[in-house]
């Protein structure tokens, strides 16, 4: 991955509900988002954003003008609540989401659409651009004709869940799926079959805050918490190291965190949840392995002081790195394909980007946005090719950034 | 509204002479012992032996994420809702087993109160009214302990298990004070003695005996009030055993929930089975500027489960129809989601449930508009909540209580007793 000077180059309106997610396709033109309404859309970007203003009206576009907008080409339809995670398979061919609708889909992305609907997306962006405008020209704004998408419907639906569905995992071999849900059963799936390898249930009461697959499928990783059930009892949070062939425990990352303390101090308490509370936070909501395998990347999530990501080594369980930090805490976190950055989006409405061997943070994309509390970038993905990242902003809005503005116009040339 | 009063509150000759005794005592002046209009009416509430429970959800819970969902709209949030075996009522699909017990409940989706802050709100929806500089409200657990209490049982009248009112017996005066036990439903570390039960004995004896002698010289109240708490946390010894709840929660334990709110709930049916008039059990958490859904995805199951045990086991226990149990917090929340998936306070429109003695079950009163965002119809204010309760425990809302030579009605001047939920 090479970052010089990030450019922001995209601004894609996703009114409605927040935007929780995005995933690439095969490149990084194509991209797909879902928000907590469960809508997902797909855009199919131009090599190059237009030179115009997205209003048309001709203006030279500066540095200091919001990046261009563009109108998505499909709707892939189906979750009938909100979308919690998106992944896409190397070819960018499929697409799979998690979804509080208790399942997963896997979406055939080239498929033949059913129909087609007119859809808006962009009122917001409407609303600006009528303001100080006459009664007239506001009702042709507000009231232009939407953009015209194809309709596509999932080709499968992985029924293995009977509660929300907020953890979603692929193998870097993309041969194996992980997910979790919130009555803290996880399942293990061979994807070409999307057949159960295995499943295993967690710490009762608590939900599976986040899940992922070592690069060859093998070892599964998963955080589990939930908020208190009451007022003095918290029911402990986990964090292990999973044997993806048949859900045997390998290891207890929080033991390994905690040698102090006794196994039967391991309990539902006040005073336990102060000592795992320093290291997860409001729960570790999100989890990614490094390409080679001997790191995991897991983020401390929830309302939180500033939400950290803790780099662990995958054979000791030792924290061997804290990096990065989203003020009120973060919410995805992803490797880059070379391992040499860790890319971290937050409730601070950033991407931070830092160095996986120091820990220094080299980049940081967007604006904090919002009043004692900013607006939250949720869901980040990074394009097969390294150049660009996408992050879903819960303001109805999904963000491009050209990593280095420089290959863009090499690979346009 | 007192005009056609029913014979059962009339004054007896009997509460006539305990009236005008008390008066006599000097029990009046301070009003810690009440007017006969007052003593009459309590004691015609206590021969209905009525009791409340009250379930407080502190924090206040979301109305959206219990009773009145706004499925589809943007305000809707991210539950979905199912039915109940009410037709037509739907609920938050985090209360399966409320859903399954709607008959048994009148839920009001049309309140509007006055006090949008915590304190303010938890005063308001405890005493009925709002703070004043000027008159200390009785909490309702309070009133219900003076209408509906007996006064010659060991236990106290009004039980908290780790809840939050911030008002107390007010006017009222020590006798009507909380009994406070812990987070755990345990006995209060203070009233477990560590003498001899020998020398507790002898200790008992000696303050008997200095009491007697100072209060032949000293006839005021204050002095009076730490005698009989002194004789109170003395009787309580008599009935420790009320509160060792070990057995009946390893029995009941999964049918509560096994959480700590279960626990406490399971209390309340056994305090109240004891005997007890009012309890209070706290549910914490709802505050949920931040993170509402996950909020109430872990507290809203663990209420709905001890819940509803705790309606099946008092009516397997006969003691349903003689208890109300109130469901509220202190506010609703907004309808508007914010950017920290929070919700923040919200009382122009908002849920609150009622179940069992004196009300019909199955019933939703009122209602919202489309967004959640006012109320369509039948608004119910603090002060026709508090009526309606009063009511419903056989307890004349308007009876006046005197704070200094000020009458107080025990819910607010204007109220309206909903009577369309009045059993």
């Amino acid at each position: 991955m090479e970052i010089n000077e990030p450019t922001h180059v995209w601004q894609l309106s996703f009114d409605g509900d927040w935007p929780t997610s995005v995933a690439f396709l095969g490149n990084g033109r194509k991209i797909a988002a879902g928000n907590r309404q469960g809508q997902i859309y797909v855009w199919n970007l131009p090599e190059t954003p237009p030179a115009e203003d997205a209003d048309g009206e001709g203006k030279e576009k500066t540095k200091s003008e919001t990046p261009p907008d563009f109108a998505p080409i499909r709707r892939l339809d189906g979750h009938t609540n909100g979308v919690t995670g998106l992944i896409a398979t190397a070819d960018g061919k499929t697409l799979i989401s998690a979804s509080l609708d208790r399942t997963v889909r896997l979406w055939d992305v080239e498929a033949k659409p059913t129909s087609t609907e007119e859809v808006v997306l962009d009122t917001k962006r409407r609303e600006i651009a009528a303001r100080r405008k006459s009664k007239e020209e506001k009702e042709k704004i507000i009231g232009a004709p939407g953009v015209q998408v194809e309709v596509v419907k999932s080709s499968h639906r992985l029924e293995g869940h009977g509660e929300w569905v907020k953890a979603l995992g692929l193998s870097a071999d993309g041969h194996r799926l992980i997910s979790g849900d919130d009555a803290c059963w996880t399942v293990v799936w061979d994807l070409a079959t999307r057949k159960e390898i295995c499943r295993w249930h967690g710490y009762d009461r608590v939900w599976v805050s986040s899940a992922a697959l070592s690069p060859d499928g093998k070892t599964a990783f998963t955080a589990e918490f939930a908020g208190s059930r009451s007022s003095f009892d918290r029911p402990a949070a986990q964090a292990k190291l999973w044997n993806a062939d048949d859900g045997t425990m390998k290891l207890d990352l929080l033991k390994v965190w905690t040698p102090k303390v006794k196994d039967k101090d391991r309990i539902d308490s006040y005073g336990y949840a102060q000592t795992w509370g320093k290291l997860m936070k409001r729960g570790l909501v999100c989890a990614a392995f490094s390409p080679d395998g001997k790191l995991l990347a897991v983020g401390q999530g929830g309302e939180t002081d500033t939400g950290k990501v803790h780099l662990i080594d995958t054979k000791t369980g030792e924290i061997v790195r804290t990096v990065s930090g989203h003020r009120y805490g973060a919410c995805d976190v992803k490797f880059s394909a070379d391992g040499k950055y860790i890319l971290s989006s937050g409730r601070d409405t950033t991407v931070r980007i830092c160095q996986v061997d120091d820990g220094k943070e080299v980049a940081a994309l967007g604006k904090a946005r919002g009043g004692q509390f900013k607006d939250w970038m949720h869901g980040i993905a990074i394009s097969p090719d390294q150049k660009w990242v996408a992050a879903a902003d819960i303001a109805g809005i999904v963000h491009l950034w050209q990593l280095s503005p420089d290959s863009t116009d090499e690979a346009a040339g | 509204m007192q005009g056609t009063c029913p014979r059962h509150e009339h004054v007896s000759r009997r509460s006539l002479l305990k009236g005008t005794l008390a008066t006599a005592s000097g029990a009046s002046v301070l009003n810690w012992g009440g007017l006969f209009q007052s003593q009459a009416i309590a004691e015609a509430a206590k021969r209905k032996k009525k009791h409340c429970i009250l379930l407080w959800l502190n924090g206040g819970c979301s109305q959206f994420e219990t009773f009145d969902m706004k499925i589809g709209r943007s305000t809707g949030g991210m539950f979905r809702d199912i039915s109940t075996n009410l037709p037509g009522a739907r609920v938050c699909e985090l209360m399966p087993a409320i859903s399954q017990r709607m008959d048994k409940l009148t839920v009001i989706r049309s309140m509007r109160t006055s006090q949008i802050d915590h304190p303010g709100g938890i005063y308001l929806m405890h005493t009925g009214y709002a703070r004043a500089a000027n008159v200390r409200f009785p909490e309702m657990g309070a009133i219900i302990a003076k209408y509906c209490g007996s006064p010659e049982a060991d236990l106290p009248d009004f039980v908290k298990i780790s809840s939050q009112g911030n008002a107390g017996a007010g006017f009222l005066g020590p006798r009507y004070q909380p009994f406070s036990l812990g987070r755990d439903g345990n006995l209060p570390p203070f009233s477990t003695s560590q003498l001899t039960p020998e020398k507790e004995s002898r200790r008992h004896s000696l303050r008997d005996f200095i009491e007697e002698q100072f209060a032949r010289t000293h006839k005021a109240d204050p002095a009076r009030m730490h005698r009989e708490a002194y004789d109170r946390a003395r009787r309580l010894q008599n009935v420790r055993h009320v509160f060792d709840t070990d057995d009946e929660w390893a029995k009941y334990g999964d049918k509560y929930g096994n959480t700590k709110f279960g626990r406490r709930c399971m209390i309340a049916r056994r305090l109240v089975e004891e005997g007890v008039s009012f309890v209070e059990v706290g549910q914490s958490g709802y505050d949920t500027h931040g993170d509402n859904f996950t909020g109430h995805k872990s507290l809203v199951p663990t209420m709905d489960r001890a819940w509803s045990a705790l309606l099946d086991d008092l009516e397997e226990r006969g003691l349903l129809q003689d208890t109300l149990v109130v469901w509220m917090g202190e506010i609703g929340r907004t309808p508007r989601i914010n950017n920290r998936s929070g919700r923040d306070h919200y009382v122009r429109s908002w849920s609150t449930a009622l179940a069992g003695g004196g009300v019909k079950g199955g019933l939703v009163y009122g209602e919202s508009d489309q967004d959640g965002i006012d109320v369509k119809d039948n608004p119910v204010t603090e002060g026709d909540f508090f009526g309606t309760i009063y009511k419903a425990l056989g307890v004349d809302p308007e009876t006046e209580n005197y704070s200094g030579v000020r009458p107080v009605p025990l819910a607010p001047f204007g109220h309206k007793v909903v009577t369309d939920i009045l059993a």
